[in-house]
């Protein structure tokens, strides 16, 4: 279809290009000016050119920060996207039972994340939570979940896979929807087992679908925000000091605006080159 | 005060900003925080009284108390009007104080943690209290004050009046410390023991502990002291302790890693004081360390009789003391400055003085107000109230230092949480967060 005017496509697409321009663009180029100067938003910044980026990759913090956002993000993918599609495959049938389990499954996604968080301080306290002590008295020794720093990002991705699973799930089910059932009957009048009709069939035709949960999944666990702010500040000893966290807490805890933008641009290019990476990865895939 | 449909932006700010870039960041804040400061004060004095804006920081039974306070102010002062919003706790205060100031729509009035003071001085954005009419008679605590809160406050002019103060202190379970036949420990060694005599273990799993307490700076600073040392010499110079700091982080790591008596709680900042709270209330913990902030809050709710009690001494008696200064932001049009010193003048009066340590926990702040609760008895029958006020004969003051504040939440902190939970040297840990201070000072 030919544009009226040859101007017309650029003009349907001003007002997406302004907001992003405005609310995206402007606040990068700001935040990457910002990480070449030392400010404290109180006295006047002094200009340090690249020192906040040799210092953070210098300490060693840069790499810590973005390792463990990336373990996180990792368990959170493959938890949700796992957990997703398992609940779909067995939610994909007609009947009362299976749409109350797939509106519960989903249900959490609605809560809000600070809901969320407070619902599991609770069940994960070490003493008083309902985890600990009916794993207590089942006889098992279970761990601090939140206090102990080798177990609390485990605690937090367990935490956001609940919270974020009914989405996945959700997602999965329409492209369960879209495999055609001519197809799976034709593979089994064949002799297909289940399994493998899911394996040759279904899972490739979910290509697109996986793609799409895996990556905003990816985004979403990077962003996360709100279970460590309220369930853990980071701590135990930094050990869920996540990427956004640690920005929020060197621009607003620390009065470190320059090096709080310093990690805002690499955070943005690493989130890019992984994006591109997975769409490169589910581009050859298809191609396949 | 200058209007702009129903946005409160002081005449002063207006003038600054507008020979600014029509796009510069600061504006944008400004509208932002403007925007936001309009929501959430959303209301404009019909009636002529001159407004001052007060940002506060306590949840709680801190905040009624305080909102009751504002709320007499306004109900007895017919020229005056206190607009009083609530920020989060110290840190989120802090930060959108911050941002504020930047944006120039501080508040009129708001209260700090002392930690913070020297350096919002040193950065010239406090208004000078000493000038204005009455400051001479307030009659404070000079150990609570700017005198001797700081090392050579009362050489600097006036910027922070004390507001709720507070000395780290001790909390017993008198039910549990009565059958168990104990006292209050008065050393490290008899809190180390007393600690382990008290903590519970059911098939391995410990259902009650000795003594809880938050890995906090304010505790160990504490500790310091006890120990004989001193975080920042008089001089200026970042020692973290010395000898003492290690001892005073070695001691939190045998009791919670080799006795496995005390529980560092889970959470940062002020969460982890709140689970320790909890703890004790719940019975899990038989005695906690934690702000004189939280006697009433304990006290009332508490199905035990609470004990409160001095922290115990290692080579001497020390505490540092805590809680917040009441400041004021520069920027503010007359009528709003006149504003918030009547109020700072209302709460400083004895009446309201008392009202707010007796309601809350913490110390009273001025002179006359400690005599008029000593003549009426009310230490006699209340003797948890009188410990922190006691403690101040042991009080260390804070240098005036600008970076003391940085040094506390990136340096130190940190590290007290990996030397307690991750069990790594405290002696290396320290060293290290001393060349840290140094070098980047």
């Amino acid at each position: 279809m030919n544009p009226t005017r040859p101007f017309h496509p650029y003009l349907m697409l001003l007002p997406t290009a302004l907001l992003l321009a405005v609310f995206f663009f402007y606040p990068l180029f700001v935040a990457a000016k910002t990480s070449l100067t030392r400010w404290d938003l109180l006295t006047p910044a002094s200009y340090v050119g690249l020192s906040h980026y040799a210092e953070l990759v210098h300490s060693g913090e840069l790499f810590e920060l973005f390792g463990r956002t990336l373990v996180f993000s990792v368990i959170v993918v493959l938890g949700a996207g796992g957990a997703g599609l398992a609940l779909a495959v067995a939610l994909d049938r007609p009947g009362r039972f299976p749409a109350f389990c797939r509106s519960a499954v989903f249900s959490a996604y609605v809560v809000s994340w600070v809901s969320v968080a407070l619902l599991w301080l609770w069940v994960l306290d070490a003493q008083a939570g309902v985890l600990n002590r009916t794993l207590a008295a089942a006889g098992l020794h279970p761990p601090d979940w939140l206090g102990d720093p080798r177990w609390a990002l485990f605690a937090l991705a367990g935490v956001t896979i609940w919270k974020i699973t009914g989405y996945a799930t959700v997602l999965f089910l329409a492209g369960l929807q879209d495999v055609p059932p001519s197809v799976l009957e034709a593979a089994a009048l064949d002799g297909a087992s289940p399994m493998a009709r899911f394996r040759r069939i279904t899972w490739p035709l979910l290509g697109p679908t996986t793609a799409f949960v895996t990556i905003t999944s990816l985004i979403l666990s990077f962003q996360v925000f709100d279970v460590v702010r309220v369930m853990t500040q980071g701590g135990p000893v930094r050990s869920t000091t996540l990427m956004v966290y640690a920005i929020y807490e060197e621009v607003f805890m620390n009065l470190r605006v320059g090096r709080a933008s310093a990690l805002v641009v690499a955070f943005f290019t690493a989130l890019m080159l992984l994006t591109s990476l997975e769409l490169w990865i589910f581009s050859k895939r298809r191609a396949l | 005060m200058i209007r702009d449909g129903g946005l409160r932006i002081p005449a002063a700010a207006r003038a600054r900003t507008d020979v600014r870039a029509p796009w510069s960041r600061r504006r944008l804040l400004t509208a932002a925080a403007a925007c936001s400061g309009a929501l959430a004060c959303g209301r404009e004095r019909r009636d002529g009284r001159a407004t001052a804006s007060l940002w506060f920081t306590y949840g709680g039974r801190n905040r009624e108390v305080l909102l009751e306070l504002v709320a007499k102010f306004n109900a007895s002062k017919p020229r005056y009007f206190i607009d009083a919003v609530y920020q989060g706790d110290y840190f989120e205060g802090l930060a959108k104080l911050r941002t504020a100031l930047y944006a120039r729509v501080a508040p009129t009035l708001s209260h700090v943690i002392g930690e913070v003071v020297p350096y919002l001085a040193e950065a010239g954005v406090l208004e000078a209290l000493d000038g204005l009419p009455g400051a001479e008679t307030l009659d404070v605590v000079p150990e609570l004050g700017q005198a001797r809160s700081w090392i050579g406050g009362d050489e600097r002019p006036l910027v922070a009046l004390p507001f709720n103060r507070s000395t780290p202190i001790a909390y017993l379970n008198g039910d549990i410390f009565a059958r168990a036949g104990l006292a209050a420990p008065q050393s490290w060694s008899e809190l180390r023991e007393t600690a382990r005599a008290l903590t519970q273990r059911n098939a391995g799993r410990v259902t009650r502990y000795g003594f809880s307490c938050p890995i906090s700076w304010w505790f160990w600073v504490a500790m310091v002291g006890q120990a004989g040392g001193a975080v920042i010499e008089p001089d200026g110079e970042v020692s973290l302790g010395g000898e003492a700091g290690v001892e005073a982080l070695e001691f939190w790591q045998t009791l919670v890693s080799r006795d496995g008596s005390m529980r560092p709680p889970p959470g940062r900042d002020y969460n982890a004081w709140e689970q320790t709270n909890q703890d004790f209330l719940a019975g899990r913990a038989a005695m906690i360390w934690t702000s004189t902030a939280f006697l009433k809050y304990l006290e009332d709710n508490a199905r035990f009789p609470v004990v409160a009690a001095a922290l115990p001494r290692e080579r001497r008696f020390a505490v540092p003391t805590g809680g917040t200064h009441w400041v004021m932001p520069r920027g503010a049009s007359a009528p709003e400055r006149a504003a918030a010193w009547e109020f700072l003048r209302f709460v400083h009066a004895t009446e309201q003085v008392i009202h707010w340590s007796t309601s809350t926990g913490y110390m009273p702040v001025t002179r006359q107000a400690v005599q008029r609760l000593e003549a009426s008895g009310y230490y006699r029958t209340h003797p948890n109230d009188r410990v922190a006020y006691d403690q101040l004969e042991v009080a260390m003051p804070w240098p005036w230092s600008t970076e003391l504040f940085r040094v506390q939440r990136e340096i130190v902190q940190p590290r007290l949480e990996s030397a307690v939970l991750s069990r790594e040297n405290a002696r290396a840990l320290l060293h290290e967060a001393r060349l840290l201070a140094r070098s980047s000072g």
